[in-house]
């Protein structure tokens, strides 16, 4: 298939970008790397009036922003692999970033456009959600924040206003005793998960005392466990449970039955997961000490 | 209709184009390029990657119009008529290859690949090729004889033997 018409827009500034998406209203929509937006297009499940692209702005900085790693709107997903904060501050990021597409997909493809599209198995959303990060949007009348956790509407749906644009994502970084990872489970590599799961943990004399998880699979947007977070606290790196607290999670969701899985293995996916998640999470927090 | 100049196989070109017009039938019915495949057209199988600036790029998910002002080589800039790069008589030798639709994509996805492998100058394990080539999809080979071409050529960069 090939797309509908539209016009194109090339944005000299974010300004520029920003006043032409506030024209154009719900009929307008951003581009960047295109990776997900296009597909639709020609499958003519968007279609957009206008495209504003915004490849030629320079929004694609990464930077410590005060007590936040801020990343730029159009950093590729390549550019985490060597990024020294996202490895010493992020590790179930960089471990989701392994799982985004393929190596091409991960050159050209967005933050800003992973997240606006919000598919209900990509990665970059869960990770955003797992680290209670904040999604900077702004438009003509100005910018603001919104946590990852109120973003996520449904499947392919945010909280974005039409003629608003993804300009960053704020990641809080953890304190130093912290740990994490992330593990996906998909039909084959580079396509879309069945299941997910991200675990974030702050730990202190061998113990968890606070954690984090969102899973992806579960539901049509990336959810938290808070009954499992709750469940880890207090729990030592060395047996964190992890088996029982997939069990916990596993009662608590009711997954979708479609022709990739049934419920009921979805159901027993995400159990595994997690106990997996979590062990691995431990893992790397003993092995670092 | 917009007009955007491309400089495609080292050749420059004006031309307009509509905005919904794809970089990948563009290069095809503009500019003769027979050898950028389609297969999906939605960036599941890899048969219409190009470098765009040098990166590698589905051409499947690209305006042509984003383009204006860019370099891109296509297959057809590799190893002339005959297909005389290293990595393209490694996908002879091998069996990397049977129908050929793939191949394109194939060999243009790992050029930047192999470069950089012989650049490093290491010999990549086979999991690290599988991982490199995950994105373009062949129903002939079953893959193993392109992760053969790909040790190869990156083997005879390298100086190695056989």
């Amino acid at each position: 298939m090939r797309p509908a018409s539209f016009e194109y827009h090339r944005a000299t500034s974010l300004e520029h970008a920003l006043e032409l998406l506030g024209e154009f209203g719900e009929n307008g929509r951003p581009i960047a790397g295109g990776q997900s937006l296009v597909p639709m297009m020609n499958f003519r499940l968007a279609r957009p009036g206008h495209l504003v692209d915004i490849n030629r702005l320079p929004l694609d900085a990464i930077e410590i922003a005060g007590p936040v790693l801020r990343i730029g709107a159009l950093t590729r997903h390549i550019a985490y692999f060597d990024n020294p904060w996202i490895a010493r501050h992020f590790p179930a990021f960089l471990d989701a970033v392994h799982y985004i597409g393929h190596p091409t997909i991960r050159r050209n493809g967005s933050i800003g456009g992973s997240i606006s599209h919000a598919d209900p198995t990509a990665e970059l959303p869960a990770i955003s959600v797992l680290y209670d990060a904040d999604i900077v949007a702004r438009s003509v009348t100005g910018e603001r924040r919104i946590k990852a956790q109120e973003f996520f509407l449904s499947a392919y749906v945010t909280a974005l206003e039409p003629g608003e644009m993804v300009v960053a994502v704020e990641f809080p970084i953890p304190p130093a005793a912290s740990t994490g990872s992330f593990i996906e489970l998909g039909e084959r590599s580079g396509d879309f998960a069945t299941a997910s799961i991200g675990i974030s943990l702050e730990h202190g004399g061998g113990k968890i005392v606070r954690a984090a998880m969102v899973c992806c699979g579960a539901d049509l947007f990336p959810m938290r466990a808070p009954e499992v977070e709750d469940f880890l606290v207090g729990k030592p790196l060395v047996n964190p449970s992890g088996a029982e607290a997939g069990c916990i999670f596993a009662a608590s969701i009711d997954p979708v039955d479609d022709h990739i899985a049934s419920a009921d293995y979805r159901r027993g996916l995400i159990a595994e997961l997690t106990h997996r998640a979590i062990e691995a999470a431990c893992t790397r927090a003993l092995d670092k000490s | 209709m917009i007009d955007i100049t491309l400089e495609v196989n080292g050749k420059t070109k004006t031309l307009s184009v509509e905005p919904r017009h794809l970089l990948a039938d563009v290069l095809r019915q503009e500019f003769g390029l027979s050898g950028v495949h389609i297969g999906c057209a939605h960036g599941a199988c890899g048969c219409c990657t190009v470098h765009l600036d040098e990166t590698p790029r589905l051409s499947c998910l690209t305006f042509a119009a984003q383009c204006d002002g860019s370099e891109i080589r296509t297959v057809e800039s590799i190893g002339g008529p005959t297909a005389e790069h290293a990595l393209q008589q490694a996908f002879r030798s091998e069996h990397g290859l049977q129908c050929g639709y793939c191949t394109p994509g194939f060999i243009m996805t790992l050029m930047p690949f192999i470069e950089e492998m012989v650049e490093q100058k290491r010999l990549p394990d086979d999991d690290e090729i599988r991982e490199a080539m995950s994105g373009n999809i062949c129903r002939c080979t079953g893959y193993h004889g392109i992760v053969a071409a790909v040790r190869k050529a990156v083997n005879l960069g390298l100086g190695g033997g056989i």
